[in-house]
């Protein structure tokens, strides 16, 4: 689980930093955009079987890969 | 409707005076503050003795004052040029030297100073708005083929290209947009876009013409997505205006639907490729509800073309038509040597008709490249390719050089080029599009050759992105920014020693 999302950031930020800093803010550092957070939230749909609720969706709440990966582990 | 666009807008002023014109998260102004508003400034503006006819910046993001500054530019018989306040400090400067502007109107505070040019600041402007000085002086106001605006494109040698629309251009553009569409009278238009973006052209003069309200959803609102989905439904819009992109975001939220939007009645999508896919999903959300692809460049003003998405339409094409040009516009396909291309072959695209451009601000050169006659009516050649289906459709078969379109915004891959190349980091870039399977670019990657002697203190190429990033922000816009670094010892060659982007772009999309 946690590879795939961690393989999910790498691609759509294209730096393994996600990999190497799990508490890097992935907003403030621009490593990911609004545009690439749908992308995200697509890829976790398609590929960890997670529909995260858009209208909940707070960035505080997914702005590290430790707490992204948190919330797709609780969410299965 | 031939009469003057600003008369026409002046109109609700005083014959619905109290009607809501603009509505920016709750707080509203009406028709008769954007005549007096408007009418205020003109009066200030007329009293400087500004250059005649020459362009005005104004600043600033989306906001009533925004709007109201450029009626008053026009009102005194200047073009504007809209230029949004996220802009980088060198841009700002860019545009000033090539449009050569008469004023700068401040609705934000401008960060930086231009020469000479007089500013307009933000306290003086709501000084100014709070005169109430009339104006009668429409002998003034910006008419025929007089510019109306100047929309800024990303250029391809770094340069920004200002395109020059008149006021009948906008209004071969908004009679199109007035009669074809069916728009309810007194309906509300979502206004999603920045100002500094055509697009949002098509929401705000076919809504202020007629008199009808503007809903402003700020891009403060649509980066929250919480947000976003708590101020959506209390904004009761009858019209949406946005990038495909856009609704994408929109629609991974399930009750994003007519059940629970019932006022939705009409989509406009222009600014990129609109996908089967999001089309169709849409469709199942809003049944009832017309939806429409519309296709354009900014040198045509906003889009010449539409087709109504309907079942038929999407049982039909895969890839979605971009449809049929307005009434008073051709659109014809052309091979290299500029000659019509057989029926049913695919060439490139050449718009002609009134809403096409007198050409780029200050830019002969690049305006002949691109603006020719054809059968003796002004006719732009937009780069894209298309074919027509037996049925008369237009289809879109991508660029014939490497301008792409990413989210909506168009962007000129040598421009990004460009950019890299003044990072001190960087030795030498490039950058690639990675489209997706819906044929839309995903995203924008840069192949950078570090300079090794200015690159090599960095702990990571993590630390040296950032840097980039930080460099580039300070000359370039952020939609332009690569979404991925990639780090490379060399960039691959033609056989006339010129960067291949396409063999990186086949390796990136093999």
């Amino acid at each position: 689980m946690k590879d795939t999302v961690l393989d999910i950031l790498e691609d759509l930020t294209g730096s393994d930093e996600v990999r190497n800093d799990l508490d890097i803010d992935i907003f403030e550092t621009g490593l990911l955009d609004s545009m690439g957070t749908v992308q995200m939230l697509l890829e976790l749909q398609a590929q960890c079987g997670v529909d995260v609720p858009v209208s909940e969706f707070e960035r505080t709440e997914w702005n590290t890969p430790n707490k992204i990966i948190a919330k797709v582990e609780s969410m299965q | 409707m031939a009469e003057n666009l600003i008369k026409a807008i002046d109109r609700w002023g005083i014959e619905t005076p109290t009607k809501i014109a603009y509505d920016y998260l709750g707080k509203t102004n009406t028709y008769a503050e954007l005549k007096a508003y408007s009418d205020a400034l003109a009066s200030y503006l007329v009293e400087l003795n500004l250059p005649k006819g020459a362009p005005v910046i104004v600043f600033g993001g989306q906001t009533f004052e925004m709007i109201a500054a450029f009626l008053g530019a026009v009102k005194a018989g200047h073009a504007y040029i809209p230029v949004d306040a996220h802009s980088p400090l060198e841009r700002i400067e860019v545009i000033n030297e090539i449009a050569r502007p008469a004023a700068c109107i401040a609705v934000e505070e401008l960060p930086l100073e231009l020469g000479t040019l007089p500013v307009v600041t933000p306290a003086k402007l709501a000084e100014i708005f709070a005169t109430k000085a009339t104006y009668e002086a429409s002998e003034n106001y910006v008419a025929g083929d007089d510019n109306f605006y100047i929309i800024f494109t990303s250029g391809t040698t770094g340069v920004p290209k200002g395109v020059q629309i008149s006021h009948d251009n906008l209004v071969s553009f908004n009679n199109w947009m007035q009669t074809d569409f069916g728009l309810a009278k007194d309906g509300i238009c979502l206004s999603q876009p920045p100002y500094s973006f055509d697009l949002s052209v098509m929401d705000l003069y076919p809504t202020l013409t007629a008199g009808r309200q503007l809903t402003v959803l700020p891009k403060e609102t649509t980066d929250n997505f919480k947000e976003l989905f708590a101020v959506l439904p209390k904004l009761h819009v009858s019209e949406w205006v946005s990038t495909p992109s856009f609704m994408d975001i929109c629609l991974l939220q399930p009750t994003f639907d007519a059940k629970n939007l019932p006022e939705l009645t009409h989509f406009f999508f222009c600014g990129e490729e609109l996908t089967h896919k999001t089309a169709a999903t849409l469709k199942q959300r809003f049944p009832e509800a017309k939806i429409y692809n519309t296709y354009g460049p900014t040198e045509a003003t906003v889009a010449v073309s539409a087709v109504e998405i309907t079942a038929e339409i999407l049982e039909k094409y895969p890839r979605l038509p971009i449809g049929q040009a307005k009434a008073d516009t051709t659109i014809v396909l052309i091979d290299e040597e500029g000659k019509p291309v057989e029926q049913g072959q695919s060439g490139e695209i050449l718009i002609a008709g009134p809403s096409v451009s007198k050409g780029y601000l200050n830019n002969p050169e690049k305006t002949a490249h691109a603006f020719v006659e054809f059968d003796g009516r002004p006719a732009y050649k937009t780069g894209d390719l298309g074919q027509y289906d037996e049925a008369g459709q237009l289809l879109y078969k991508g660029r014939i050089d490497f301008q792409i379109k990413l989210h909506g915004f168009r962007i000129e891959l040598e421009d990004v080029d460009h950019h890299l190349d003044k990072v001190s980091y960087v030795a030498q870039a490039t950058t690639v599009p990675r489209y997706g399977k819906d044929h839309k670019v995903s995203q924008l990657i840069a192949y950078v050759v570090k300079d090794e002697t200015k690159a090599a203190d960095f702990e990571s190429d993590f630390k040296l992105t950032q840097a980039i990033k930080q460099e580039l922000l300070e000359t370039m816009m952020s939609y332009m920014m690569p979404q991925k670094f990639i780090y490379v010892d060399s960039l691959p060659l033609t056989a006339n020693g010129k960067i291949d982007r396409k063999s990186l772009m086949k390796e990136v999309n093999d």
